[in-house]
């Protein structure tokens, strides 16, 4: 089980952006999704899950907005903004020069 | 976008906290929840899910907390969090915040009075439409800018301009409502036709005048003001169309202006003017023939630069010397007229900028001092902190971080005392208004708008900044180690704001010694105006003004006036009474002057020749106000005998006057005045004067300037009297009971004729001086606040420094000082203060009572004896305020002192 802090910093951001990308979702919907599409092996811990989304909310790049749960519950969706895709955009750049980058070196 | 969203949602995290943590706390209990769920739907039971899902959520408040610090934003919350710091520092002095917050309140309280005053007339614009745009046009003769304008020029400007769109004339004037009970004075504007359309307001009711109502042939017609006619019509809807008796003549009403509109200011209706013909109008030929002045006012077309109007007045000029050669050839008359243009709201507030620059001067100064002596508070207070700050500093604190703090600490203490402050300007504003002192009473009310709490807001920042500034900087430069290490006396940094206090004070004292300087200047200047003889006894002299109806143009009131003085003269209450053509002190700005040649010296140039005001009396005139005459004798009637009185020419050959001493020592310093003969105005007027007595001096037009040479004419001589006459009543009760009988008498002849302006002469006197007094009040009272601010800083400081030095004094003492010794070495601390800040007073007055000169009567502004007694007071008030912490320093037991550390 990996954990958070052991995702190259700032790594939760992109994860985050990106699984909005799709569509609006609440915040244990986002941990789970992380968890599905990893196979299990991110696991987003609560602890760092809410700062990360109430951080990426101040700095405008997702939105916050009360709805309706698929069990009638009322529960805070999440959803990009138009900055916020500007910014998955650039993280996504960044991310596979420096993964790339990192694979150079640790296949040669 | 990005930015507006993160603001809001900024200010939303502070302003809605409860609700944050409310929203914080439900979505992380569903996530719990869901959890849960999940956990069941794996086969859990309840207790053992929600377990599961608590070990997995792990610490709910610490991730809470990571949230909150997530949203945390570093300066506003930094600046709440040092607020509320801040609050409960304060709660533990509540000494400093009262002291801060009285302080304050009366200097923002001051400053933002007086830009009310400022905003009100100055700044903001006057309540027309685009009018920025409207200019007051005027003649000039020489460097001086007169008020008005003549009628020709109206009828040039408005021809053949190019830069205005709407030229338009209107003049107040007086007149009667006649046909009710009692006969009342109104004051009414006469007015061009095109005058509306040029000031853009639209009527409330009704129209205003039109085109074809201006000249000799239109229509009786009047437009009330607004507050006439909700005072005196009841606000009475239908108006338009009934009639209203002005001067005898009925005039139908045709509109009403709607609330606001005041100009020119008090005019309670507008007439057409009737006289405004372009026909009959030119320049005089001679000064024999009445001149008909107009006040002109346009608009400018939009984007017309001011280099444009002077062009295009200086060609408008040229242009009526052109039109009018006869006028201004051969007469040479007025052969360097010019026209002028400035803006309307400069003209109507010209006057009162001086006055409101030293006003806000002088509360610009209080507020200096009083931020002095709170810097000086600050620093005591930083003093004793120092251990605070200096683990604040060991822990990590950012200097900076530690001026920030302290700077929010004094814009904390300055709140309470900024909004008490803008109260007691909202206080004095309604004051002011309610009493109209008497700088203020030719301007409309004094009203507060956004500006004002603009000001209020950003003076209250600066202050606090003003006088956290020093306090934050020192308290930010702490030497940690010495702090910490030294207990309770940090010798290093204590030194150094001991020196910055004692600088502070110093320049306090300068400020006041300014201050106290001027309000002294002004008090010896009013004393002596208070002094100044008028030249008569002002006693039971009773003064009033009659206005009579008009007649006709160019009718001869001689009649109704001797047969009025006649009926006042056998009054058994009164002892003598006069015409004159004003009172003397009135406020009538206009005086009547021509120049003079001495027949038998060589004339000079029209230009070059003395200008000499000529006043109409009537014989009893110096008996009435005891005027003694010094030479010759008084005219009277006899003068004037053998001249028909119908068909009199205007001016005699030959015309008996009597001048004032102030004319003798200006025109013969070295001959008898008694016979010589004089030509006054052109050299065509062709009528010579005769002097036959010469007088005392008056001081008729102001206390404070010297008597003006004057020529007297007789009423009797031929004068025509156009209109409007004053008469001087010397009672033998008091002056004030005498004005019903009076007003019979005046009613006896003509019952139409109220009588205005009634007024003792003492009370003109008094009025005279009103505007003076108000200055001196306020200055002294600011200089009275700044001195006692400065000797509280005084006090503090020594106070301080004694305290700081209790070590060294006890020290001193137990090797063998005696208590004199001590007295010396403290009461040279307070002389280093008088040393340093007599000088540096001295040197700013000189710099600043300049500005102060053009209020000042004889008394220079740089008034030996005003400075020296001023830096007596000043001085001695330095050493009343360090007796106290001297006679603690001679107190001190050295055992005590020794002991204590």
């Amino acid at each position: 089980m990996s954990k958070p802090s052991g995702l190259v910093q700032g790594t939760l951001d992109l994860l985050i952006l990106k699984t909005l990308e799709l569509q609006p979702m609440h915040g244990w919907a986002i941990a789970e999704r992380i968890k599905q599409v990893s196979r299990e092996v991110l696991q987003v811990q609560q602890g760092s899950l809410y700062p990360a989304l109430h951080r990426l909310e101040q700095q405008a790049w997702i939105q916050a907005e009360w709805g309706e749960s698929d069990n009638n519950r009322r529960a805070k969706y999440y959803s990009l903004t138009k900055a916020g895709r500007r910014q998955l955009a650039r993280e996504t750049d960044s991310w596979e020069r420096l993964s790339s980058a990192i694979s150079a070196i640790v296949r040669a | 976008m990005r930015l507006l969203l993160m603001l809001r949602l900024r200010l939303r995290s502070l302003s809605q906290r409860a609700r944050v943590e409310r929203e914080l706390e439900e979505e992380l209990r569903f996530h719990f929840d869901r959890q849960v769920e999940k956990n069941r739907a794996a086969g859990m039971d309840l207790t053992e899910a929600q377990q599961a899902a608590a070990r997995e959520f792990g610490h709910i408040t610490q991730h809470k907390d990571e949230c909150r610090d997530a949203r945390k934003i570093s300066i506003l919350e930094n600046l709440w969090e040092d607020s509320r710091y801040a609050v409960r520092n304060l709660r533990r002095d509540p000494f400093l915040a009262i002291t801060a917050t009285l302080t304050l309140a009366v200097c923002i309280g001051a400053n933002t009075t007086v830009f009310s005053i400022a905003n009100s007339i100055l700044i903001r614009p006057l309540p027309y439409p685009g009018s920025d745009r409207i200019d007051w046009i005027s003649e000039r003769t020489g460097p001086a800018q007169q008020d008005v304008g003549a009628a020709p020029d109206y009828f040039l400007l408005r021809d053949r301009n190019r830069i205005f769109e709407e030229v338009a004339t209107c003049d107040p004037a007086t007149f009667t409502w006649t046909g009710i009970e009692r006969p009342e004075r109104l004051d009414v504007a006469l007015a061009s036709a095109s005058f509306f359309p040029m000031m853009g307001v639209q009527p409330l009711l009704g129209r205003y005048l039109t085109t074809d109502e201006e000249g000799p042939k239109t229509p009786p017609v009047a437009v009330l003001s607004y507050e006439f006619w909700r005072n005196r019509f009841g606000g009475d809807r239908q108006i338009v169309g009934k009639t209203i008796a002005i001067d005898r003549l009925p005039r139908s009403i045709v509109g009403v202006m709607p609330q606001g509109f005041d100009f020119p200011r008090g005019a309670q209706l507008w007439l057409p003017n009737d006289v405004l013909d372009r026909a009959s109008q030119s320049f005089p030929l001679s000064a024999t023939q009445p001149i008909f002045t107009v006040s002109i006012i346009a608009r400018r077309k939009p984007e017309v630069t001011p280099q444009q109007v002077t062009t295009e007045m200086q060609r408008l000029s040229f242009a009526i010397r052109a039109e009018y050669p006869k006028a201004f050839q051969k007469s040479g008359f007025r052969s360097d007229l010019m026209l002028g243009a400035m803006p309307l709201q400069e003209y109507l507030t010209g006057q009162l900028r001086p006055a409101l620059l030293i006003l806000a001067g002088t509360v610009t100064l209080v507020l200096l001092i009083a931020c002095a002596n709170l810097a000086n508070l600050l620093l005591a207070r930083a003093s004793s902190r120092q251990r605070e700050l200096a683990i604040r500093l060991a822990l990590g604190s950012s200097r900076g971080r530690i001026i920030r703090q302290m700077l929010t600490e004094s814009l904390v203490l300055a709140v309470p005392g900024g909004l008490a402050g803008f109260c007691l300007a909202w206080l004095s504003v309604r004051t002011l208004n309610a009493v109209k002192p008497a700088i203020l009473v030719r301007y409309s009310a004094i009203s507060m708008d956004w500006r004002v709490l603009a000001f209020t807001i950003a003076l209250l920042a600066a202050t606090s900044v003003l006088f956290g500034i020093i306090p934050a900087i020192s308290a930010a430069g702490i030497q940690i180690h010495d702090a910490l290490k030294s207990a309770g006396l940090a010798h290093s940094a204590g030194r150094a704001a001991a020196g910055m206090r004692k600088v502070l004070v110093a320049g306090e004292l300068a400020v006041s010694l300014v201050l106290l300087i001027g309000a002294g200047l002004l008090t010896r200047s009013f004393l002596h105006l208070v002094h100044t003889e008028l030249g008569f006894p002002s006693d039971h002299l009773l003064t009033l003004r009659i206005n009579p109806v008009a007649l006709s143009m160019g009718h001869d009131y001689l009649p109704f006036y001797s047969q009025v003085l006649d009926g006042v003269q056998h009054l058994p209450i009164v002892r003598a009474a006069t015409l004159a053509d004003d009172p003397p002190l009135s406020d009538n700005d206009f005086q009547s002057t021509g120049t003079i040649g001495v027949i038998g010296r060589p004339l000079a140039p029209q230009a070059e020749r003395p200008r000499i005001s000529d006043v109409v009396v009537s014989p009893e005139f110096f008996h009435t106000l005891g005027v003694s005459l010094q030479r010759g004798r008084i005219f009277d009637s006899h003068d004037f005998t053998g001249i028909p009185a119908a068909g009199r020419p205007e001016f005699l050959r030959t015309e008996a006057v009597m001048v004032n001493e102030a004319f003798v020592h200006r025109i013969f310093p070295n001959e008898d005045p008694l016979g010589q003969r004089l030509i006054f105005g052109p050299d065509e007027f062709n009528a010579t004067w005769t002097i036959v007595g010469v007088v005392s001096d008056i001081r008729s037009t102001a206390l404070g300037a010297d008597p003006p040479a004057n020529i007297y004419r007789c009423t009797c001589a031929g004068v025509p009297i156009y209109r409007r006459m004053a008469v001087l009543v010397r009672t033998s009760v008091p002056p004030e009971a005498a004005i019903r009988a009076i007003e019979q008498q005046v009613r006896a002849v003509d019952r139409d004729q109220p009588i205005s302006d009634v007024k003792t002469m003492d009370q003109r006197r008094d009025a005279a001086l009103a505007p003076e007094r108000f200055q001196l009040i306020l200055l002294g009272s600011f200089a009275v606040i700044a001195i006692l601010l400065a000797t509280a800083g005084v006090y503090g400081t020594m106070s301080y420094l004694v305290a700081r030095r209790t070590r060294e004094i006890g020290i001193r003492m137990a090797m063998g000082a005696r208590p004199p010794d001590v007295l010396r070495m403290v009461l040279g601390e307070t002389g280093v203060l008088v040393v340093a800040a007599i000088p540096a007073g001295l040197g700013s007055a000189w710099v600043l009572t300049r500005y102060i000169r053009s209020m000042l009567y004889g008394v220079s502004a740089l008034d030996p004896t005003t400075l020296a007694i001023t830096s007596v007071a000043l001085a001695a008030m330095v050493f009343i305020a360090s007796a106290g912490p001297a006679q603690r320093a001679v107190r001190v037991d050295p055992m005590t002192a020794l002991r204590e550390e």
